[in-house]
């Protein structure tokens, strides 16, 4: 099977795990109580994450995207098709890595925008992010495995982009465990 | 070791002081709103040093307001 097919699967799999986990922690978590015509309120913090992830997506996915459309090959011998995916790839990760940063900020300066509740879901969000590593490494390891198996090596665009995806997923699954720590709590 | 359960009196003790509202409590205490709400459907413990904060808003012990609740 196709290295490319092969991280399709990888990603629509840890899409479903995240999917799964979404819904038993909507599922443990009981029904917020506040009063007749008001909504939960979202934190600064929550909506900091929410927006994070949500803008962080669309380069990400346009990034995977490209490289899928033209495919490993033309994307390691075109430089206008590397370096726009390189780009979308470092935007992707500056705007997931905001929440952290600027959480930081906030803690270290006692800006009233976080508090001891969400410096603690935020420090939890790690844990998802070492599980998604871990099945996305596996996932790589397997299909290049499969894909390149009697051949003399594996090409070297496929390090870059296991590295790359490796840096997507981590920041990704932070942002999304962060999420899910406010649905479970 | 039995499972443990803190409860507290934070929405009523609210309600006695004026109709105080979650947003000030959580303004008084230094905590978002959304915390006040989870602290009062018990999904949430406090820090002591919040905890402390709450007691002292209401005027009240920290064994006042929470409660420890051992399963037997």
């Amino acid at each position: 099977m196709a290295v490319i097919a092969w991280i399709i699967v990888a990603l629509g799999l840890v899409a479903g795990a995240v999917a799964l986990a979404a819904r038993h922690a909507a599922s443990i978590a009981p029904a917020r109580v506040v009063p007749p015509g008001e909504k939960v309120p979202v934190t600064s913090t929550q909506r900091l994450v929410g927006w994070s992830l949500a803008l962080g997506l669309i380069p990400a996915v346009a990034a995977g995207a490209l490289v899928a459309w033209f495919g490993p090959d033309v994307y390691w011998d075109d430089d206008a098709v590397r370096l726009t995916v390189t780009g979308l790839v470092l935007a992707s990760m500056f705007i997931l890595v905001a929440p952290q940063a600027l959480a930081s900020l906030w803690a270290a300066h006692d800006d009233r925008r976080i508090d001891e509740r969400d410096r603690g879901i935020l420090a939890q969000a790690p844990t998802s992010q070492a599980a998604a590593m871990l099945v996305v490494l596996a996932i790589w390891v397997v299909a290049l495995t499969e894909s390149f198996r009697g051949e003399a090596g594996i090409p070297r665009v496929y390090m870059y982009l296991a590295f790359w995806s490796y840096l997507l997923v981590s920041l990704l699954a932070w942002n999304v465990g962060a999420l899910l720590g406010y649905r479970r709590t | 070791m039995a499972k443990a359960e803190i409860r507290n009196q934070i929405r009523r003790l609210r309600f006695e002081a004026n109709e105080m509202t979650q947003q000030a409590l959580a303004d008084s205490v230094g905590c978002t709103r959304q915390t006040i709400i989870v602290l009062e459907q018990g999904r949430y413990v406090p820090s002591l040093a919040l905890a402390m904060r709450i007691a002292r808003t209401f005027g009240r012990t920290v064994e006042e307001v929470f409660e420890l609740v051992d399963d037997a």
